[in-house]
Order: structure tokens, then sequence, then C-alpha cells
């Protein structure tokens, strides 16, 4: 691009463009104090000088107020005049504004007062196309008002946007943060091999699982499922977590570790919340797996040798619900080779588009025709098979699986 | 889920059609406390929840029935289930409120074995 120095002609027409430009943005373009003071007065000297008309008719008005008149209609005109000019400095298309109904009215507003020589007469009656401004003005008025509302309006709209933005943000960390208290490795035992998962449904859930190495060289494993979604449900899970990690290092029996846990929830639960748990401590040294089952889905038992079995035990009642509940201990050998199954209802209680359940007996499949792998590869295939079937339905609930594996040290 | 409620002198059934679950639940427990307060009339002295209809039960949906029983409890209404469906009564047994709550075959039985809690 070319500059071009501007001569001394341009200079002195932008000194006197440039200050009139700035008026014209402040009383007319703008919107602001000094923008509506402006419309108000026009719409005062409108109303002033149509009210005039009918005075100037009134017979046997004195010299005096006659004369008066007069000159407030050259002050008037004078107003009308600045604003017109002032109207088609701020117009970007100044030709366009000139022949516009709005132009146009304005100017028939004014002209009459130079064309007086002309006839004065037939042009007074033009001063009512003043009442035309004066509906003119009013709708300017109106538009400006609903301007003003919808800015107002679209201010609100982005401060609701960003609060909800920095709330969604939050609830992100604490996603993370719900997800980031899962353990991420199996204690280290020669012949145990474990692997789990955790899909977390769309609004924040309730599952979790948890290995916890217990004093005395064995394994607690817990597979849980809290009441309901969101916030509440996560917290209840971090609490039930923290309660059930601590109690079990001081009772190594699994069902009155889950009794102590239920009494400490049940203490803590303003929200009357409850929580399923499945908690068993395997022995790596000899492959006794103890269990104790609070309102869980019974985990299962894949055999080396063949079948899959249903740690069905007797079971008791979730946990949080009541006070003094208690939860009987059964206990299972593993041989090697055998692999544990533990997993949520989410997996069983997936929906497809028809609305049609996973269910059990396609875990059960799975486990079986797939279970002869690595834990891990049996937690992908059983994950792969429930978004398989759930296809484009929406995930209603967290999808939590673990698998475990033993064999003699 | 729609909630059908036929009341029977001092004993109203509450026939929730379809499912309980996380979206259906608040509904289901407010529709039930109003019958538990007896709606601006004398409350039941019984309350009982038909399963007949019922098809799927969450743990949000046995969330609200654990309240609602508490609730009636609290205003010493007695308050049974009977005739589930082998799917939900699973879910019953399962989370072991089956333990804790009444659950009987038909209305009949549940009506004969339902006593209000005393004071």
């Amino acid at each position: 691009m070319v500059a071009v120095m501007p001569g001394p002609i341009q200079r002195a027409a932008a000194a006197i463009t440039a200050p009139v430009h700035a008026l014209a943005d402040l009383l007319l373009v703008r919107r602001g104090p000094y923008a509506r003071a402006f419309d108000n007065l026009i719409l005062g000297l409108i109303i002033f000088s149509v009210a005039s008309i009918g005075l100037e008719s009134i017979p046997g008005l004195p010299d005096w107020a006659a004369q008066a008149l007069h000159i407030a209609e050259i002050v008037v005109v004078a107003v009308f005049t600045f604003e017109y000019l002032l109207r088609i400095v701020a117009a970007p298309n100044k030709l366009a504004f000139i022949f516009s109904y709005q132009g146009l009215i304005d100017l028939l507003a004014i002209a009459p007062f130079y064309l007086v020589g002309v006839d004065a007469r037939w042009l007074r009656a033009l001063r009512l196309l003043r009442l035309l401004r004066l509906l003119k003005l009013q709708t300017h008025i109106l538009e400006s008002v609903v301007e003003q509302r919808t800015r107002e309006l679209a201010e609100k709209n982005a401060a609701l946007e960003e609060a909800q933005a920095q709330l969604k943000a939050e609830l992100e960390v604490a996603r993370s943060l719900q997800l980031a208290i899962l353990p991420s490795s199996f204690p280290a035992r020669p012949g145990c091999e474990a692997a789990a998962r955790m899909i977390p449904a769309t609004t924040m859930g309730g599952d979790f699982y948890d290995y916890i190495e217990l004093p005395d060289g064995q394994i607690g494993l817990v597979i849980a499922d809290v009441s309901g979604h969101g916030v509440p449900a996560a917290f209840f899970m971090a609490v039930a977590r923290t309660n059930l990690r601590e109690l079990a290092a001081h009772h190594p029996d699994p069902g009155e570790c889950l009794a102590r846990t239920n009494d400490a929830l049940c203490a803590q639960n303003p929200l009357d919340l409850f929580v399923t748990v499945f908690y068993c401590v395997l022995d790596p040294q000899t492959g006794r797996l103890r269990y104790a089952n609070g309102g869980h889905n019974p985990p299962y038992v894949r055999r080396a040798a063949g079948g899959v079995e249903t740690l069905s035990g007797a079971g008791g009642l979730v946990l949080g619900a009541m006070v003094g509940a208690k939860f009987p201990t059964h206990s299972v050998q593993l041989l090697a080779g055998d692999r544990l199954v533990l997993y949520t209802d989410g997996v069983t209680e997936a929906f497809n588009p028809a609305e049609q359940l996973y269910g059990a007996q396609r875990l059960v499949d799975e486990v079986h025709v797939h279970g002869g792998g690595t834990p891990a590869a049996l937690v992908e295939r059983i994950c792969q098979s429930v978004t398989d079937f759930a296809d484009t339905a929406p995930q209603s609930d967290d999808i939590t699986l673990a698998v475990l594996t033993w064999g003699a040290p | 889920m729609n909630l059908q409620i036929e009341a029977d002198g001092a004993t109203t059934y509450l026939v929730p059609v379809g499912r309980i679950d996380f979206d259906a639940a608040p509904a289901f427990q407010q529709a039930v406390e109003r019958v538990l307060s007896g709606a601006g009339q004398t409350p039941p002295t019984t309350v009982i929840i038909d399963g007949a209809k019922l098809e799927y039960v969450s743990s949000a949906g046995l969330r609200a029935v654990l309240l609602l029983a508490r609730a009636a409890q609290r205003a010493h209404i007695a308050f049974a289930l009977c005739a589930l469906q082998a799917p939900v009564r699973e879910v019953f047994n399962l989370s072991g409120f089956s333990q804790i709550m009444a659950i009987h075959s038909d209305r009949e039985t549940a009506r004969s074995q339902s006593q209000p809690p005393r004071t």
C-alpha cells in the first residue's frame, strides 16, 4: 500500500471535519448520556413547535407573543438544521440518508422556514410534517430502549455462560480427582496378577475399586457402587473408600470389616445414600479367598479346569442403610489359573438403543469364552463387548470391572 | 414411570408402572410421600407397593424405597411390598433390602400380615 501525504487543503478540511464527526458520534451514534439528552431536547422542541402552530392561529394574539413565537421558531429551526446536518455527517452513506424516508421528513420539517419568501401560508401546513418526525423519534427511542435491553441480556447471558463454564471445569477437576484415587497397579505378588477399569457415566458416578495391602501380607480387593449420581455420590464414594481402607487394616475378617464400615457410614450419611460393596481378602500363599457381600452383584470365578461359578454366599444389606447390619463371611479356594471377575451393575444393566439389558448371561459368556488370557485382556474384552452392545444408547451408570488371577507362588 | 393409586379402606395400594431409575425416583418418592401424609385427608394405616407392573428398579429407586419405608415408620404407617416381578425381586434380594422390608407374594397376604408399627 502506498501512503499518500495529505496536502494543505486536505489537512485544513480534516481540521474542520474531525470535531464535527466527533460531535456527531457523541450525539447520534454512541448510546450514552449525551445522546439521550440530545434525543430528549429534539423531542421537546418538536412538541413545542407543533404546539406553537396552534398558538399562532389564535386570533388577536398580542404582538409581543407573536414576536416571541417567531424568535422561538428561528431557534427551533436552527437546532433542527444543525441536527439534520449532523445526521448527514454521521450517515455512512450520505445520499442514501438524504433520500431516505427519515431524511426527507427531516428536510421537509425545516425547508418551509428557508422558503418562507415564496409562500408562507401554505408551507405552514407542511410544518405539521413535524408530527411525523415525532412518530419517527418515538420509534427511534423505542428502538434504543430495546437495543439497550438486548445488550443487558447479552451481558447477563455471557456472565451465566462464564459461571457455567467455571462450574463445568470444577466438575471436571472433581472427576479427574475421583479417577485419580483409583489404584493404578496391583500389589506385586508372585503368581498374582490383576487389572481393573472404571468407565465413568456422563454424570459423575460413584463406582470404585481398590486394592488394599494388609499387614499380614494378604491382599484386600474391593468393588463398590454408590447409589445415585453426581457430586453427592462422588463424595460418599470417597468417604466409603477411606473408611473401608482404614478399617480393613484392623479387621482381617471381611464380614467384620464391612459391619464396622457400615456403622461408620451410617454415622456420616446426611443424604441417606448407600453403597453396595463386595470385599474379599486373598491369601497369596494359599489361594484362599475370604469374602463378604454388602448388597453387591456377586462376582464370578472362572475355573481354569472349566466352568464359571457365582460367589453367591448369602450377603448382607447395602452399606449406609441401617446401623448394626451384619455381613456373613464366606470362603472359596482358588486353584492355579482361576480368575476372579468383579463388576458393578453398570455392566449388566447397560441398555442398548432397543432398551434391552446387557444382562448377566452375556457377561458370563464373555468370561467363559475369553477369560483364558491376561486379566487386562479380559477387562478390555468385556468393556468392548458392553460398549458395542450399548451402541448409541447413552451410558447412564459407571461401568467397572476388576479381574484377578491367582497362581501358586 | 407412572404411579397408580388405589385406596381400599385404610389401606392404600400403590402400583408403579414401568421403571424406577435415577430419573424417575424423585417423582416416585414425592408421589408416595403425598400418600403417606394423607394429602389433606386422614392418612392410610397401611401402604402396600404392588410391583406387578414394575419392570426395573435401579439403585436410586432402591434408595427412594428405603427413604419411604423410613418415612412410613416415622408416621406409624405399615409399609410392605408385594407381587414383585422376578428381576425386581432379585434386586431386592441382592441389595439385602428383602432382609429389612416386608415383601409378600400378593396383595391379600401383604394386607393380612401388615400391622402398623407401634408407637
